[in-house]
């Protein structure tokens, strides 16, 4: 078998295993909030017969082992339940907010690639010069405040002083997008829509800038350090005696070894991302999956809640996947002791 | 350096032109009037199930009701039906409907439209279901007569048909999912993203936790002004910091109620027009008189008169004119069909809290108070923290505790786990005065939310049940001030004030209902009736 398959079918398999715990994590974790979800969803308002009548509808009646029983049935045949928050399919309300979500989240990952790196390389390669006490400066910033600080920061300076950026929603309320699938780039594109393409880019600007943030610092600075590191190594010493040019040194000698630990942390980042959009999907009225996740978390909405959860873990898992495979495909050392193991 | 930085300049130069693409082409087009307005998630749509301010402005907006609460006062007004009468007996309610109304599908309304929204709301048994508890069947006499028989007399039912909004029975039977029975699930999935009403503003997409649009209905009865919008963008859940920046940039028309009061205040300082809806709810101390010290009614007045009522209602003011408070004279607020006058309204007297102090059986160096506030109401700290420093004041020792909503409904149900002293709003759903007390005091419903103090006084029951009954206004105001006094002597609460709920507006909309008491309805969120406002552009 190829390592990489290998690899990839380990990964899996101990991903599946992971999956299955969270779930009976979530689902006892759930039952222990306090609260009676059947009162929660019915209403202050509501008799003590509609509150059983409920119960017993949901199972809640029943042992946990019970309830986890119909959990897994239900789940078996692809059905999450129905939210008691928004009185609609579980699936239907992630299938609509996890695009949202999603398009976020992999706008503000290649923020953290595009702008993070390249921010590193430049301050390994002019270390000490204030080219790397400026971004350093910089990325600490970015690493030290939480994103929902930057989103109110960022809103402040590019929305209410300088009005460059649309602070809500993911379009303009006069352009129409059919859905198509939920993403709305690639709605746009499909419906040939350039001036929509656009102006979705207009509204993610703000929202991924600021949930990247504090990703970009951490990939820079990360960057930065293990560039510094290789530098010191005896075969760059011995390029540059050769006379190779700067550039080349700097991307292919010093860069390449240095990205996987950068790489590591920026796969957590990106998984950690879903985690952490709320506020900022709270901030710019963006109507996210985490958005939703914390909503249906106070209202003790347990179909929505351990729905949320395992979606979220899934894209973690996803996500750490990708990365173990990408990390792979760069060092071959850990590629062929896969086939060694 | 020049050809390291030449990455970065490119995807400068990348995002600056997309940037500037998308803000040249995303000029708005259209020039129907739109009104942008939040609330709180989520949304309900489904009228059935309507409990919240969010669901109220989309239910009677999207449909009808038999009756409508008064403008400029208390009372209600015949809508779809255009005259009733009651049996002599006061159990049959006859209503004679209008013939010139049709649903939004086309669908000319009946009586059997009438009979299948009270048998589904029954049916569906969830948000302001248990109104109709006492109504025992509703019969279409002919299609334009419906008669209600109740199981006793009840004088709040008529106000409780604001709370039973008419849906299209033609179009929900055809729309019906999977579910028990002949009627499956009652069209529940149907109308939870479909609107079925009479309405003079049609649904044309509902998403529950993020926004939902509504446009004109041009064949509505009553006929839509001009001047009213065109479409309406509810939004849902969005943050007080946003909805500052988008009432500066003018992207958004009315704000929520649940502004705190200092960006209501940063507004109204800029020139936004603030708008008020009084009359039907009230902020309620309430104090659990099961448990000790405030078991013995001189401990309970006392702590009513340390209480300062004045301090209280700055917190909430926004302006020298507007405030989210106002004082309140009793259980009801002032105003309300039989509340008592403003001059009874409390004030604060120590001389008098430490004379019942003096009288209560329990001494303060003995007990230590628990004032407890839901996690997600802020305000509430704010209010424990100043009955702690009140209280201090005559020598009783307090600790504030803080208790998530949730923990909150549930320790209540027990007198030994109500906390001492439990803080909610609670808000009159009909507009009725019975819809207000009679949950909080009737000792049939002790142990809920609303009734913390697990009272049990049975001339409190005594009157509660007689104003049920009593046919005319006249006689159930007289009851149910007999009932304030009887609360005011019992005092099992600290009536800390009546509740204003103030939104920000911009100039561009003209509200009478939130601006003009003569036009103001008395039942909370019907003034977000958008067909009775003007934009002015």
């Amino acid at each position: 078998m190829l390592p990489v398959i290998r690899l990839l079918a380990k990964r899996l398999g101990t991903s599946l295993i992971v999956l299955i715990g969270v779930s009976m994590l979530i689902f006892a974790i759930a039952r222990v909030i306090p609260g009676d979800p059947a009162r929660i969803a019915l209403g202050p308002n509501a008799s003590a017969e509609q509150v059983t009548a409920l119960r017993e509808r949901l199972h809640l009646d029943q042992p946990i082992v019970a309830q986890y029983g119909y959990f897994i049935a239900d789940l078996m045949r692809g059905d999450l339940g129905i939210s008691l928050y928004t009185n609609r399919p579980v699936t239907k309300d992630i299938a609509e907010f996890l695009p949202a979500t999603l398009e976020l989240v992999i706008a503000s990952g290649l923020m953290m690639v595009i702008i993070g790196l390249p921010l590193g390389i430049l301050s390994a390669r002019y270390r000490n010069s204030w080219i790397d006490n400026l971004i350093r400066l910089v990325t600490l910033l970015g690493v030290s405040a939480p994103a929902f600080v930057w989103a109110v920061i960022l809103m402040l300076l590019f929305a209410y002083f300088v009005p460059l950026f649309p602070i809500a929603g993911r379009v303009s309320d006069t352009i129409t997008v059919a859905p198509v699938t939920g993403f709305l780039f690639v709605d746009t594109l499909l419906a040939g829509n350039l001036r929509a393409f656009g102006n979705v880019a207009w509204h993610i600007v703000l929202p991924a800038f600021a949930l990247a943030l504090s990703g970009i610092g951490q990939a820079a600075r990360l960057t930065r350090a293990n560039m510094v590191e290789t530098y010191e190594r005896p075969y760059i010493e011995m390029a540059q005696s050769y006379g190779f040019p700067e550039k080349r040194i700097a991307n292919r000698y010093a860069f390449r070894p240095s990205m996987i630990p950068s790489l590591t942390i920026i796969g957590l980042d990106f998984a950690a991302l879903l985690g952490n959009a709320f506020l900022v999907e709270a901030v710019f009225a963006w109507p996210g999956l985490s958005r939703y996740g914390v909503a249906v978390i106070l209202r003790k909405d347990l179909n929505a809640i351990i729905g949320t959860v395992l979606i979220i873990s899934a894209m973690f898992l996803i996500v750490n996947v990708i990365v173990d495979l990408l990390i792979a495909f760069i060092n071959p050392r850990i590629r062929y002791s896969q086939r060694a193991a | 350096m020049k050809t390291m930085l030449k990455p970065f300049a490119a995807a400068l130069v990348a995002a600056t032109s997309l940037t500037a693409i998308a803000v040249v082409t995303a000029t708005p087009a259209a020039a129907e009037t739109v009104l942008r307005l939040d609330e709180v998630a989520v949304g309900e749509l489904d009228p059935a199930k309507a409990t919240d301010y969010a669901d109220s402005m989309l239910m009677f907006n999207v449909y009808d009701t038999l009756v409508l609460s008064k403008q400029g006062g208390a009372g209600v007004v015949p809508h779809l039906a255009e005259s009733w009468t009651i049996s002599d007996d006061g159990k049959t309610y006859t209503f004679k409907l209008r013939k010139d109304v049709k649903f939004q599908s086309g669908n000319p309304l009946a009586a059997e439209d009438v009979v299948f929204s009270l048998d589904r709301m029954k049916a569906v048994g969830q948000g302001l279901s248990y109104l109709f508890a006492n109504v025992e069947k509703a019969e279409a006499v002919d299609p334009t007569t419906v008669k209600f028989t109740l199981t006793r007399p009840d004088s709040p039912f008529i106000s409780a048909l604001l709370r039973l909004p008419i849906v299209d029975k033609k179009l929900v039977v055809q729309n019906l999912a999977a579910g028990d029975g002949e009627m499956k699930d009652w069209g529940q999935a149907y109308l939870s993203t479909h609107s079925a009403g009479t309405g003079a503003y049609k649904v044309v997409s509902h998403n529950p936790q993020e926004l939902t649009v509504m446009a004109k209905n041009p064949d509505y009865f009553l006929g839509v002004p001009a001047k009213a919008p065109d479409t309406v963008r509810l939004r849902y859940s969005l943050e007080a910091a946003t909805v500052r920046t988008l009432m500066t940039q003018g992207e958004h028309d009315i704000t929520s109620q649940w502004l705190p009061p200092e960006v209501l205040k940063a507004l109204a300082a800029g020139g936004t027009q603030l708008l008020t809806e009084s009359g039907g709810s009230g902020f309620y101390i309430k104090m659990n008189t099961t448990k000790k010290p405030l078991d013995d009614v001189n401990c309970r007045l006392a702590l009513t008169y340390a209480f300062d009522y004045e301090a209280g209602i700055k917190m909430v003011a926004i302006t020298d004119k507007v405030s989210q408070g106002t004082p309140a004279s009793g259980p009801l607020p002032v105003g309300m069909l039989g509340s008592l006058p403003i001059s009874d309204a409390y004030q604060r007297d120590l001389d008098k809290a430490k004379k019942y102090l003096s009288e209560c059986k329990y001494k303060p160096e003995d007990f230590t108070l628990e004032l407890s506030w839901v996690g997600e109401v802020p305000l509430e700290e704010r209010f424990a923290l100043l009955m702690q420093a009140n209280f201090a004041e005559i020598g009783i020792k307090s600790e504030v505790k803080k208790i998530p909503w949730a923990l909150f409904s549930e320790q209540v149900t027990k007198p030994e786990n109500t906390p001492n002293i439990s803080q909610v709003f609670v808000n009159a759903v009909t507009g009725d005065p019975d819809t207000l007390i009679y949950g909080m005091y009737h000792s049939s419903a002790a142990g809920t939310w609303q009734s913390p103090e697990h009272l049990k006084d049975a001339k409190v029951d005594e009157l509660l049940d007689r104003a049920r009954t009593e046919t005319t206004d006249k006689e159930r105001a007289a009851t149910y001030t007999e009932v304030g006094k009887r609360l005011r002597e019992l005092a099992p609460t600290i009536f800390a004030y009546d509740q204003n709920a103030v939104f920000a507006a911009g100039n561009r909309v003209s509200v009478p209902a939130l601006s003009d008491k003569s036009k103001a309805f008395g039942l909370s969120g019907m003034g977000f009736t958008f067909r009775l406002m003007e934009m002015n552009e």
